[in-house]
Protein backbone atom coordinates (compact mmCIF):
# COMPACT_ATOMS: atom_id res chain seq x y z
CA UNK A 1 0.00 0.00 0.00
CA UNK A 2 3.01 2.31 0.78
CA UNK A 3 4.93 3.22 -1.98
CA UNK A 4 6.77 5.93 0.61
CA UNK A 5 7.89 3.53 2.70
CA UNK A 6 9.41 0.83 0.30
CA UNK A 7 13.09 1.69 0.29
CA UNK A 8 14.74 2.07 -3.51
CA UNK A 9 17.18 -1.03 -4.11
CA UNK A 10 20.71 0.72 -5.09
CA UNK A 11 19.74 1.50 -8.88
CA UNK A 12 22.78 0.13 -9.98
CA UNK A 13 24.46 -3.65 -10.23
CA UNK A 14 27.66 -4.73 -8.23
CA UNK A 15 28.56 -4.84 -4.82
CA UNK A 16 27.32 -2.46 -2.28
CA UNK A 17 28.93 0.86 -1.46
CA UNK A 18 31.60 0.87 1.32
CA UNK A 19 34.36 4.18 2.26
CA UNK A 20 36.81 1.64 0.46
CA UNK A 21 35.60 0.41 -2.48
CA UNK A 22 36.69 2.33 -5.72
CA UNK A 23 35.35 3.06 -8.88
CA UNK A 24 32.01 4.38 -9.57
CA UNK A 25 30.84 3.60 -6.06
CA UNK A 26 32.88 5.70 -4.47
CA UNK A 27 31.68 8.42 -2.27
CA UNK A 28 31.99 11.57 -4.23
CA UNK A 29 32.03 15.19 -3.26
CA UNK A 30 28.39 15.17 -4.11
CA UNK A 31 27.44 12.96 -1.74
CA UNK A 32 29.44 14.37 1.17
CA UNK A 33 27.79 17.94 0.18
CA UNK A 34 24.27 16.20 0.47
CA UNK A 35 24.83 15.22 3.78
CA UNK A 36 26.41 18.21 5.10
CA UNK A 37 22.84 20.03 3.33
CA UNK A 38 21.00 17.39 4.78
CA UNK A 39 22.58 17.57 8.37
CA UNK A 40 22.51 21.14 8.25
CA UNK A 41 18.55 21.17 7.51
CA UNK A 42 17.56 18.79 10.10
CA UNK A 43 19.53 20.88 12.65
CA UNK A 44 17.66 24.14 11.39
CA UNK A 45 14.38 21.75 11.82
CA UNK A 46 15.13 20.95 15.28
CA UNK A 47 17.07 23.66 17.05
CA UNK A 48 13.75 25.28 17.97
CA UNK A 49 12.35 22.40 19.69
CA UNK A 50 15.49 21.37 21.65
CA UNK A 51 15.71 25.12 22.51
CA UNK A 52 12.22 25.14 23.58
CA UNK A 53 12.47 21.99 25.81
CA UNK A 54 15.60 22.67 27.43
CA UNK A 55 14.38 26.04 28.54
CA UNK A 56 11.01 24.58 29.68
CA UNK A 57 13.92 23.29 32.45
CA UNK A 58 15.50 26.67 33.13
CA UNK A 59 15.04 28.94 36.41
CA UNK A 60 13.68 32.83 35.57
CA UNK A 61 16.88 33.76 36.61
CA UNK A 62 18.48 31.35 33.88
CA UNK A 63 16.16 32.34 31.14
CA UNK A 64 17.08 36.30 31.86
CA UNK A 65 20.49 35.88 31.61
CA UNK A 66 23.27 37.40 29.25
CA UNK A 67 24.56 35.90 27.15
CA UNK A 68 21.76 32.81 27.15
CA UNK A 69 23.10 29.82 28.59
CA UNK A 70 22.69 26.26 26.37
CA UNK A 71 22.11 23.72 29.34
CA UNK A 72 20.16 24.32 32.06
CA UNK A 73 21.51 24.25 35.54
CA UNK A 74 19.45 21.99 37.13
CA UNK A 75 16.82 19.43 35.37
CA UNK A 76 14.03 20.54 37.75
CA UNK A 77 10.69 20.03 36.63
CA UNK A 78 9.71 23.26 38.78
CA UNK A 79 8.08 25.23 35.89
CA UNK A 80 6.10 21.74 35.46
CA UNK A 81 4.77 22.00 38.37
CA UNK A 82 4.45 25.40 39.09
CA UNK A 83 2.40 25.80 35.80
CA UNK A 84 0.52 23.30 37.24
CA UNK A 85 -1.11 25.06 40.32
CA UNK A 86 -0.59 28.91 39.12
CA UNK A 87 -3.33 28.72 36.43
CA UNK A 88 -6.08 26.46 35.50
CA UNK A 89 -3.26 24.49 33.25
CA UNK A 90 -5.32 21.26 34.19
CA UNK A 91 -8.57 22.93 32.69
CA UNK A 92 -6.81 24.08 29.31
CA UNK A 93 -5.53 20.69 29.03
CA UNK A 94 -8.45 18.51 29.66
CA UNK A 95 -10.54 20.69 27.09
CA UNK A 96 -7.84 20.34 24.45
CA UNK A 97 -7.93 15.93 24.95
CA UNK A 98 -11.77 16.34 25.28
CA UNK A 99 -12.45 18.28 21.86
CA UNK A 100 -9.64 16.56 19.85
CA UNK A 101 -10.47 13.08 21.51
CA UNK A 102 -14.42 14.10 20.67
CA UNK A 103 -14.26 15.75 17.14
CA UNK A 104 -11.92 13.25 16.15
CA UNK A 105 -14.52 10.16 17.05
CA UNK A 106 -17.74 12.58 15.54
CA UNK A 107 -15.46 12.74 12.08
CA UNK A 108 -14.92 9.48 12.18
CA UNK A 109 -18.64 8.83 12.77
CA UNK A 110 -20.17 10.61 10.16
CA UNK A 111 -17.32 10.89 7.56
CA UNK A 112 -17.29 7.04 7.48
CA UNK A 113 -20.94 6.72 7.46
CA UNK A 114 -21.01 9.57 3.83
CA UNK A 115 -17.98 7.73 2.59
CA UNK A 116 -20.16 4.31 2.42
CA UNK A 117 -23.05 5.72 0.99
CA UNK A 118 -20.62 7.61 -1.46
CA UNK A 119 -18.83 4.58 -2.16
CA UNK A 120 -21.31 1.69 -1.90
CA UNK A 121 -24.72 2.91 -3.38
CA UNK A 122 -26.13 4.09 -6.55
CA UNK A 123 -28.81 7.04 -5.88
CA UNK A 124 -29.39 10.04 -7.36
CA UNK A 125 -27.44 13.37 -6.54
CA UNK A 126 -24.67 10.97 -5.63
CA UNK A 127 -21.83 12.72 -7.90
CA UNK A 128 -23.31 16.11 -7.18
CA UNK A 129 -23.03 15.82 -3.09
CA UNK A 130 -19.72 14.17 -3.62
CA UNK A 131 -18.17 17.23 -6.13
CA UNK A 132 -20.00 19.56 -3.40
CA UNK A 133 -17.83 17.88 -0.73
CA UNK A 134 -14.72 18.41 -2.37
CA UNK A 135 -15.22 21.62 -3.41
CA UNK A 136 -15.49 22.99 -0.06
CA UNK A 137 -11.55 22.22 0.38
CA UNK A 138 -11.47 25.94 -1.37
CA UNK A 139 -13.37 26.94 1.62
CA UNK A 140 -11.10 27.41 4.72
CA UNK A 141 -12.39 28.43 8.10
CA UNK A 142 -10.81 31.23 7.73
CA UNK A 143 -12.71 32.70 4.81
CA UNK A 144 -16.54 32.18 6.59
CA UNK A 145 -15.24 32.59 10.00
CA UNK A 146 -18.05 35.21 10.51
CA UNK A 147 -20.90 33.55 9.33
CA UNK A 148 -19.91 30.22 11.01
CA UNK A 149 -19.74 32.37 13.96
CA UNK A 150 -22.93 33.99 13.49
CA UNK A 151 -25.03 30.43 12.97
CA UNK A 152 -22.74 28.69 16.22
CA UNK A 153 -24.31 31.98 18.51
CA UNK A 154 -27.86 31.29 16.95
CA UNK A 155 -27.34 28.08 18.20
CA UNK A 156 -26.21 29.04 21.39
CA UNK A 157 -23.02 27.14 20.92
CA UNK A 158 -20.47 29.85 21.81
CA UNK A 159 -18.21 29.21 24.71
CA UNK A 160 -19.29 25.68 24.89
CA UNK A 161 -17.19 22.80 24.12
CA UNK A 162 -19.88 21.54 21.60
CA UNK A 163 -18.95 25.21 19.80
CA UNK A 164 -15.25 24.10 19.37
CA UNK A 165 -15.94 20.58 18.11
CA UNK A 166 -18.73 20.34 15.82
CA UNK A 167 -19.18 23.21 13.18
CA UNK A 168 -15.88 21.68 11.34
CA UNK A 169 -16.41 17.54 12.14
CA UNK A 170 -17.50 17.03 8.53
CA UNK A 171 -14.31 17.08 7.11
CA UNK A 172 -14.42 16.72 3.06
CA UNK A 173 -10.90 14.92 3.22
CA UNK A 174 -11.91 12.66 5.34
CA UNK A 175 -15.17 11.47 3.40
CA UNK A 176 -12.40 11.69 0.29
CA UNK A 177 -10.02 9.24 2.06
CA UNK A 178 -12.58 7.02 3.32
CA UNK A 179 -14.43 6.80 0.31
CA UNK A 180 -11.46 5.89 -1.90
CA UNK A 181 -10.63 3.09 0.24
CA UNK A 182 -13.70 1.74 0.24
CA UNK A 183 -14.25 1.61 -3.48
CA UNK A 184 -11.42 -1.19 -3.42
CA UNK A 185 -13.75 -3.38 -0.87
CA UNK A 186 -15.99 -5.92 -3.30
CA UNK A 187 -19.45 -5.99 -3.54
CA UNK A 188 -19.62 -9.33 -3.26
CA UNK A 189 -18.95 -9.40 0.19
CA UNK A 190 -21.79 -6.70 1.16
CA UNK A 191 -24.14 -8.93 -0.89
CA UNK A 192 -23.25 -11.68 0.84
CA UNK A 193 -24.12 -10.10 4.13
CA UNK A 194 -27.59 -8.91 2.65
CA UNK A 195 -28.74 -12.63 1.28
CA UNK A 196 -27.57 -13.62 4.96
CA UNK A 197 -30.07 -11.43 6.12
CA UNK A 198 -28.14 -8.86 7.82
CA UNK A 199 -29.38 -4.53 7.92
CA UNK A 200 -27.70 -2.28 5.94
CA UNK A 201 -26.44 -0.68 9.13
CA UNK A 202 -25.16 -3.69 10.63
CA UNK A 203 -23.07 -4.44 7.21
CA UNK A 204 -21.51 -0.91 7.78
CA UNK A 205 -20.17 -1.55 11.25
CA UNK A 206 -19.90 -5.49 10.93
CA UNK A 207 -18.61 -5.64 7.54
CA UNK A 208 -17.28 -2.61 5.85
CA UNK A 209 -15.60 -0.84 8.77
CA UNK A 210 -13.43 -3.26 10.50
CA UNK A 211 -11.81 -3.50 6.83
CA UNK A 212 -11.62 0.24 6.77
CA UNK A 213 -9.30 0.25 9.32
CA UNK A 214 -5.77 1.60 7.71
CA UNK A 215 -7.91 4.29 6.06
CA UNK A 216 -9.78 5.54 9.55
CA UNK A 217 -6.24 4.87 11.36
CA UNK A 218 -5.02 8.11 8.58
CA UNK A 219 -8.20 9.78 9.04
CA UNK A 220 -8.04 9.86 12.83
CA UNK A 221 -4.11 10.38 13.00
CA UNK A 222 -4.99 13.55 10.72
CA UNK A 223 -7.99 14.71 12.66
CA UNK A 224 -6.07 14.42 16.19
CA UNK A 225 -3.14 16.40 15.05
CA UNK A 226 -5.57 19.35 13.28
CA UNK A 227 -7.68 19.46 16.78
CA UNK A 228 -4.76 19.61 18.92
CA UNK A 229 -2.89 22.55 17.21
CA UNK A 230 -6.11 24.12 15.88
CA UNK A 231 -5.87 27.95 17.11
CA UNK A 232 -8.39 30.59 14.84
CA UNK A 233 -11.53 28.68 15.63
CA UNK A 234 -10.99 28.24 19.33
CA UNK A 235 -10.05 31.50 19.72
CA UNK A 236 -13.09 33.18 18.65
CA UNK A 237 -15.52 30.63 20.37
CA UNK A 238 -13.60 30.08 23.44
CA UNK A 239 -13.92 33.64 24.70
CA UNK A 240 -14.22 32.86 28.51
CA UNK A 241 -11.64 30.71 30.25
CA UNK A 242 -13.30 27.84 31.23
CA UNK A 243 -12.98 26.45 27.75
CA UNK A 244 -9.71 27.71 26.66
CA UNK A 245 -7.56 25.39 24.87
CA UNK A 246 -3.96 24.82 25.34
CA UNK A 247 -2.81 27.01 22.29
CA UNK A 248 -5.70 29.60 22.97
CA UNK A 249 -4.52 29.93 26.81
CA UNK A 250 -0.84 30.07 25.70
CA UNK A 251 -1.47 32.80 22.95
CA UNK A 252 -3.56 34.84 25.43
CA UNK A 253 -1.51 34.47 28.50
CA UNK A 254 1.33 35.87 25.99
CA UNK A 255 -0.36 38.60 24.34
CA UNK A 256 -1.31 39.62 28.13
CA UNK A 257 2.40 39.04 29.67
CA UNK A 258 0.61 38.62 32.67
CA UNK A 259 1.74 35.07 32.91
CA UNK A 260 6.10 34.58 33.62
CA UNK A 261 8.02 33.43 30.64
CA UNK A 262 9.48 30.01 32.42
CA UNK A 263 5.41 29.07 32.70
CA UNK A 264 4.64 29.69 28.74
CA UNK A 265 7.60 27.71 27.86
CA UNK A 266 6.47 24.65 29.81
CA UNK A 267 2.97 24.88 28.88
CA UNK A 268 4.43 25.06 25.05
CA UNK A 269 6.57 21.92 25.73
CA UNK A 270 3.13 20.25 26.96
CA UNK A 271 1.25 21.51 23.97
CA UNK A 272 3.97 19.88 21.25
CA UNK A 273 4.92 16.85 22.52
CA UNK A 274 1.62 14.68 22.84
CA UNK A 275 1.48 14.87 18.78
CA UNK A 276 5.23 14.49 18.40
CA UNK A 277 5.03 11.44 20.55
CA UNK A 278 1.86 10.47 18.28
CA UNK A 279 3.83 10.93 15.10
CA UNK A 280 6.26 8.87 16.05
CA UNK A 281 4.86 6.23 16.92
CA UNK A 282 2.53 6.24 14.09
CA UNK A 283 4.84 7.70 11.30
CA UNK A 284 4.05 5.19 8.72
CA UNK A 285 0.38 5.80 8.61
CA UNK A 286 0.68 9.36 8.63
CA UNK A 287 3.82 9.60 6.24
CA UNK A 288 1.53 7.45 3.49
CA UNK A 289 -1.35 9.02 4.34
CA UNK A 290 -0.24 12.25 3.13
CA UNK A 291 1.35 11.21 0.39
CA UNK A 292 -1.60 9.54 -1.19
CA UNK A 293 -4.33 11.97 -0.64
CA UNK A 294 -1.61 15.58 -0.42
CA UNK A 295 -4.09 17.13 2.02
CA UNK A 296 -4.01 17.76 5.56
CA UNK B 1 -44.25 -13.33 -16.23
CA UNK B 2 -40.52 -13.17 -18.12
CA UNK B 3 -37.73 -13.34 -15.83
CA UNK B 4 -36.87 -10.16 -16.76
CA UNK B 5 -39.94 -7.85 -15.88
CA UNK B 6 -39.70 -9.84 -12.45
CA UNK B 7 -35.95 -8.86 -11.83
CA UNK B 8 -37.11 -5.10 -12.98
CA UNK B 9 -40.47 -5.66 -10.60
CA UNK B 10 -38.30 -6.37 -7.58
CA UNK B 11 -35.70 -4.07 -8.76
CA UNK B 12 -38.48 -0.90 -8.40
CA UNK B 13 -40.06 -2.72 -5.37
CA UNK B 14 -37.34 -3.41 -2.99
CA UNK B 15 -35.19 0.03 -3.03
CA UNK B 16 -38.30 1.93 -1.76
CA UNK B 17 -36.73 1.52 1.81
CA UNK B 18 -33.24 0.33 0.24
CA UNK B 19 -33.39 3.76 -1.64
CA UNK B 20 -33.37 6.00 1.53
CA UNK B 21 -30.84 3.79 2.80
CA UNK B 22 -27.83 5.83 1.49
CA UNK B 23 -29.03 9.44 2.17
CA UNK B 24 -29.66 8.25 5.87
CA UNK B 25 -25.76 7.31 5.99
CA UNK B 26 -25.25 10.92 4.23
CA UNK B 27 -27.46 12.97 6.42
CA UNK B 28 -25.47 13.53 9.64
CA UNK B 29 -21.88 14.51 7.86
CA UNK B 30 -24.62 16.81 5.33
CA UNK B 31 -26.20 18.11 7.95
CA UNK B 32 -23.36 18.99 9.70
CA UNK B 33 -21.88 20.26 6.30
CA UNK B 34 -24.38 22.28 5.34
CA UNK B 35 -25.07 24.55 8.61
CA UNK B 36 -21.34 24.81 9.53
CA UNK B 37 -20.03 25.34 5.69
CA UNK B 38 -22.11 25.39 3.07
CA UNK B 39 -24.72 27.84 4.43
CA UNK B 40 -22.55 30.08 5.93
CA UNK B 41 -20.35 29.77 2.47
CA UNK B 42 -23.29 31.35 1.03
CA UNK B 43 -24.23 33.74 4.10
CA UNK B 44 -21.21 35.66 3.85
CA UNK B 45 -21.83 37.14 0.67
CA UNK B 46 -25.23 38.45 2.40
CA UNK B 47 -22.84 39.67 5.01
CA UNK B 48 -20.64 41.67 3.76
CA UNK B 49 -23.79 43.95 2.70
CA UNK B 50 -24.70 44.99 6.31
CA UNK B 51 -22.83 46.84 8.91
CA UNK B 52 -22.80 45.92 12.75
CA UNK B 53 -20.40 47.16 15.36
CA UNK B 54 -21.50 44.63 18.33
CA UNK B 55 -22.27 41.13 15.50
CA UNK B 56 -26.44 41.61 16.98
CA UNK B 57 -28.11 44.27 15.24
CA UNK B 58 -27.17 45.13 11.41
CA UNK B 59 -27.27 47.78 8.77
CA UNK B 60 -28.23 47.51 5.56
CA UNK B 61 -24.95 48.80 3.62
CA UNK B 62 -25.43 47.22 -0.10
CA UNK B 63 -21.60 47.85 -1.39
CA UNK B 64 -20.80 50.70 0.88
CA UNK B 65 -18.52 47.96 2.86
CA UNK B 66 -16.75 47.32 -0.33
CA UNK B 67 -16.30 51.00 -1.59
CA UNK B 68 -15.43 51.44 2.22
CA UNK B 69 -12.10 49.12 2.47
CA UNK B 70 -11.11 49.17 -1.62
CA UNK B 71 -10.65 53.16 -0.58
CA UNK B 72 -8.55 52.38 2.69
CA UNK B 73 -5.53 52.44 2.28
CA UNK B 74 -4.66 50.09 5.47
CA UNK B 75 -6.00 47.93 3.77
CA UNK B 76 -4.46 48.17 0.83
CA UNK B 77 -1.38 48.01 2.85
CA UNK B 78 -2.84 44.81 4.26
CA UNK B 79 -3.88 43.09 0.64
CA UNK B 80 -0.04 44.27 -0.48
CA UNK B 81 1.46 42.07 2.41
CA UNK B 82 -0.69 39.24 2.09
CA UNK B 83 0.36 38.86 -1.74
CA UNK B 84 3.91 39.27 -0.78
CA UNK B 85 3.89 36.92 1.73
CA UNK B 86 1.64 34.08 0.15
CA UNK B 87 3.71 34.83 -3.26
CA UNK B 88 6.88 34.14 -1.50
CA UNK B 89 5.42 31.50 0.62
CA UNK B 90 4.85 29.37 -2.48
CA UNK B 91 7.81 29.96 -4.17
CA UNK B 92 10.26 28.87 -1.04
CA UNK B 93 7.83 26.20 -0.63
CA UNK B 94 8.52 25.21 -3.92
CA UNK B 95 12.17 25.42 -4.16
CA UNK B 96 12.99 23.84 -0.63
CA UNK B 97 10.71 21.36 -0.77
CA UNK B 98 11.95 19.91 -3.88
CA UNK B 99 15.76 20.51 -2.72
CA UNK B 100 15.24 18.72 0.89
CA UNK B 101 13.08 16.38 -1.24
CA UNK B 102 15.74 15.67 -3.29
CA UNK B 103 18.32 15.00 -1.22
CA UNK B 104 16.24 13.19 0.57
CA UNK B 105 15.53 10.68 -2.00
CA UNK B 106 19.22 10.25 -3.09
CA UNK B 107 20.29 9.42 0.30
CA UNK B 108 20.09 6.30 1.23
CA UNK B 109 21.26 5.73 4.69
CA UNK B 110 19.29 7.51 7.23
CA UNK B 111 16.67 8.19 4.68
CA UNK B 112 13.27 7.48 7.08
CA UNK B 113 15.50 9.72 9.60
CA UNK B 114 15.84 12.68 7.92
CA UNK B 115 12.60 12.45 6.38
CA UNK B 116 10.72 12.40 9.69
CA UNK B 117 12.98 15.30 11.32
CA UNK B 118 11.95 17.80 8.72
CA UNK B 119 8.42 17.12 8.90
CA UNK B 120 8.68 17.64 12.72
CA UNK B 121 8.18 21.16 12.94
CA UNK B 122 4.69 20.07 10.62
CA UNK B 123 3.77 18.75 14.14
CA UNK B 124 4.10 21.73 16.36
CA UNK B 125 1.30 23.84 17.22
CA UNK B 126 1.87 27.14 15.26
CA UNK B 127 1.37 29.17 18.13
CA UNK B 128 4.26 27.85 19.83
CA UNK B 129 6.37 27.89 16.62
CA UNK B 130 5.47 31.26 16.49
CA UNK B 131 6.26 31.96 20.51
CA UNK B 132 9.68 30.15 20.19
CA UNK B 133 10.87 32.28 16.73
CA UNK B 134 9.69 34.95 18.80
CA UNK B 135 11.88 34.07 21.90
CA UNK B 136 15.46 32.92 19.83
CA UNK B 137 15.27 36.23 17.37
CA UNK B 138 14.94 38.26 20.94
CA UNK B 139 17.05 41.39 19.74
CA UNK B 140 19.23 41.70 22.33
CA UNK B 141 19.49 38.37 24.48
CA UNK B 142 18.22 35.87 21.85
CA UNK B 143 19.71 32.57 20.39
CA UNK B 144 19.98 33.68 17.42
CA UNK B 145 21.61 37.53 17.82
CA UNK B 146 23.84 35.86 20.40
CA UNK B 147 25.58 33.24 17.70
CA UNK B 148 25.59 36.20 15.13
CA UNK B 149 27.24 38.16 17.96
CA UNK B 150 29.94 35.42 19.02
CA UNK B 151 30.59 35.46 14.71
CA UNK B 152 31.28 39.18 14.91
CA UNK B 153 27.97 40.61 13.11
CA UNK B 154 26.03 42.77 14.79
CA UNK B 155 22.65 43.02 16.63
CA UNK B 156 20.09 42.67 13.99
CA UNK B 157 16.59 44.06 14.68
CA UNK B 158 15.20 40.77 13.45
CA UNK B 159 11.43 41.63 15.00
CA UNK B 160 11.78 45.84 14.54
CA UNK B 161 12.67 46.62 11.35
CA UNK B 162 9.21 46.66 9.50
CA UNK B 163 11.00 44.16 6.26
CA UNK B 164 13.43 42.12 8.45
CA UNK B 165 9.66 41.09 10.16
CA UNK B 166 8.09 40.19 7.01
CA UNK B 167 11.16 38.36 6.06
CA UNK B 168 11.30 36.44 9.27
CA UNK B 169 7.43 35.70 8.67
CA UNK B 170 8.14 34.24 5.07
CA UNK B 171 10.66 32.34 7.23
CA UNK B 172 9.15 30.74 10.04
CA UNK B 173 5.78 30.14 8.01
CA UNK B 174 8.20 28.24 5.79
CA UNK B 175 9.87 26.55 8.72
CA UNK B 176 6.39 25.23 9.68
CA UNK B 177 4.96 23.49 6.25
CA UNK B 178 7.65 22.60 4.19
CA UNK B 179 8.56 19.51 5.60
CA UNK B 180 4.59 18.83 4.52
CA UNK B 181 5.52 19.40 1.20
CA UNK B 182 8.26 17.68 0.78
CA UNK B 183 6.89 14.42 1.65
CA UNK B 184 4.08 15.15 -1.27
CA UNK B 185 7.23 15.46 -3.61
CA UNK B 186 9.18 12.54 -2.03
CA UNK B 187 6.35 10.30 -2.69
CA UNK B 188 5.85 12.11 -6.64
CA UNK B 189 9.94 11.27 -6.62
CA UNK B 190 9.43 7.66 -5.73
CA UNK B 191 6.76 7.00 -8.25
CA UNK B 192 8.63 7.73 -11.23
CA UNK B 193 10.63 4.75 -13.00
CA UNK B 194 13.94 4.47 -11.95
CA UNK B 195 14.70 3.04 -15.26
CA UNK B 196 14.42 6.22 -17.01
CA UNK B 197 17.74 7.67 -14.81
CA UNK B 198 19.04 4.10 -16.02
CA UNK B 199 18.88 5.65 -20.00
CA UNK B 200 19.99 8.70 -18.89
CA UNK B 201 23.18 7.73 -17.46
CA UNK B 202 24.06 5.48 -19.98
CA UNK B 203 23.67 8.82 -22.07
CA UNK B 204 26.29 10.20 -19.83
CA UNK B 205 23.98 13.03 -18.91
CA UNK B 206 25.10 14.64 -15.11
CA UNK B 207 23.09 14.92 -12.16
CA UNK B 208 22.59 18.17 -12.97
CA UNK B 209 21.48 17.37 -16.36
CA UNK B 210 19.01 14.73 -15.06
CA UNK B 211 17.50 17.01 -12.74
CA UNK B 212 16.54 19.24 -15.05
CA UNK B 213 15.50 17.73 -18.20
CA UNK B 214 14.07 14.24 -16.25
CA UNK B 215 13.15 14.79 -12.57
CA UNK B 216 11.87 18.31 -13.07
CA UNK B 217 9.41 17.48 -15.42
CA UNK B 218 8.31 14.20 -14.41
CA UNK B 219 7.81 16.07 -11.32
CA UNK B 220 5.36 18.25 -12.28
CA UNK B 221 2.03 17.15 -11.18
CA UNK B 222 3.52 17.14 -7.34
CA UNK B 223 4.66 20.16 -7.72
CA UNK B 224 1.26 21.27 -9.10
CA UNK B 225 0.01 20.21 -5.88
CA UNK B 226 2.32 21.70 -3.81
CA UNK B 227 1.47 25.07 -5.71
CA UNK B 228 -1.96 24.76 -5.25
CA UNK B 229 -2.34 23.63 -1.29
CA UNK B 230 0.49 26.22 -0.48
CA UNK B 231 -0.87 29.27 -2.58
CA UNK B 232 -4.47 27.93 0.14
CA UNK B 233 -1.80 27.76 3.18
CA UNK B 234 -0.41 30.90 1.98
CA UNK B 235 -3.57 33.12 1.86
CA UNK B 236 -4.32 31.86 5.26
CA UNK B 237 -1.71 32.26 7.50
CA UNK B 238 -2.32 33.85 11.10
CA UNK B 239 -1.63 31.37 13.87
CA UNK B 240 1.88 31.96 13.76
CA UNK B 241 2.26 35.26 13.41
CA UNK B 242 -0.53 36.18 16.19
CA UNK B 243 2.25 34.75 18.65
CA UNK B 244 5.29 35.39 16.39
CA UNK B 245 5.20 39.51 15.83
CA UNK B 246 1.64 40.59 16.55
CA UNK B 247 0.89 41.55 12.89
CA UNK B 248 3.67 44.29 13.77
CA UNK B 249 5.96 46.15 13.78
CA UNK B 250 3.19 49.00 12.69
CA UNK B 251 1.47 46.16 11.15
CA UNK B 252 4.06 45.68 8.66
CA UNK B 253 3.16 41.79 9.04
CA UNK B 254 -0.52 42.27 9.70
CA UNK B 255 -2.38 39.61 6.51
CA UNK B 256 -5.70 39.49 5.77
CA UNK B 257 -7.31 36.67 8.17
CA UNK B 258 -5.97 38.41 11.00
CA UNK B 259 -7.92 41.43 9.62
CA UNK B 260 -10.36 39.83 8.97
CA UNK B 261 -10.46 38.56 13.02
CA UNK B 262 -9.83 41.95 14.64
CA UNK B 263 -12.69 43.84 12.76
CA UNK B 264 -14.75 41.09 13.48
CA UNK B 265 -13.99 40.16 17.13
CA UNK B 266 -11.70 42.54 18.62
CA UNK B 267 -13.12 45.96 19.27
CA UNK B 268 -13.70 48.34 17.93
CA UNK B 269 -15.48 45.67 15.87
CA UNK B 270 -16.68 46.61 12.48
CA UNK B 271 -18.29 43.47 11.00
CA UNK B 272 -18.81 44.71 7.72
CA UNK B 273 -15.76 45.04 6.61
CA UNK B 274 -14.38 42.02 7.90
CA UNK B 275 -17.19 40.30 6.31
CA UNK B 276 -16.44 42.32 2.62
CA UNK B 277 -12.72 41.29 3.21
CA UNK B 278 -13.54 37.82 3.56
CA UNK B 279 -15.52 37.79 0.66
CA UNK B 280 -12.39 39.12 -1.12
CA UNK B 281 -9.93 36.56 0.42
CA UNK B 282 -12.75 33.90 -1.01
CA UNK B 283 -12.68 34.88 -4.39
CA UNK B 284 -8.57 35.42 -4.36
CA UNK B 285 -8.30 31.82 -3.04
CA UNK B 286 -11.02 30.21 -5.11
CA UNK B 287 -9.27 32.67 -8.48
CA UNK B 288 -5.84 31.08 -7.67
CA UNK B 289 -6.88 27.95 -7.60
CA UNK B 290 -8.85 27.87 -10.93
CA UNK B 291 -5.75 29.34 -12.53
CA UNK B 292 -3.42 27.33 -10.71
CA UNK B 293 -4.83 24.01 -12.04
CA UNK B 294 -5.52 25.91 -15.43
CA UNK B 295 -1.61 26.19 -15.64
CA UNK B 296 -1.30 22.58 -14.55
CA UNK B 297 -3.28 21.04 -17.23
CA UNK B 298 -2.32 22.96 -19.89
CA UNK B 299 1.36 22.25 -19.22
CA UNK B 300 0.15 18.80 -18.93
CA UNK B 301 -1.58 18.72 -22.63
CA UNK B 302 1.90 20.86 -24.19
Amino acid sequence: MSRTTVTKSPPKMGPAKTWTSTGRSKITSTDALRVVILVTSALLALIPIVWLVLGSFKTPAELSERPPTLLPETWGLSNYTEAMTRFNFVSYLTNSVIVTLAATLLTLAINSMAAYALAKYNFRGKNGLFLLTLATIMIPLQVILLPVYQVVASLGMVNTLWGLIIPAAATPTGVFILRQYMLSIPDELIEAARVDGAGEFRIFVRVVLPMCRPALAVVAILSIMWRWNDFLWPLVVAQSESVYTLPVALARFTAEETVPFNLIIAMSVVTVLPVIILFLFFQRQIVTGIANTGIK
Amino acid sequence: MTAQTATRLRQRKAPLKMRLVPYLFLLPNMAIFGVFTVWPAINGFNISMYSSSNGRTFRWEGAGNYQRILTDEDFWGIVRNTVVYALSFVLLSVVVGVMLAVLVDQQRRGRTFFRSVFFIPVLISPVVAGLVWNWMLERQNGLINTFLGSLGIPEIPWLVDNNLAMVVVIGVGTWMQVGFYMLILLAGLQSIDPSVYEAARIDGASRWRQFISLTFPLLQPSILVVVVLATIHGFQAFDFIYTLTGGGPVGATTLIVQFIYENGFVSPIRYGVASAGSVLLFCAIFGLTIVNWMIGRKREAA
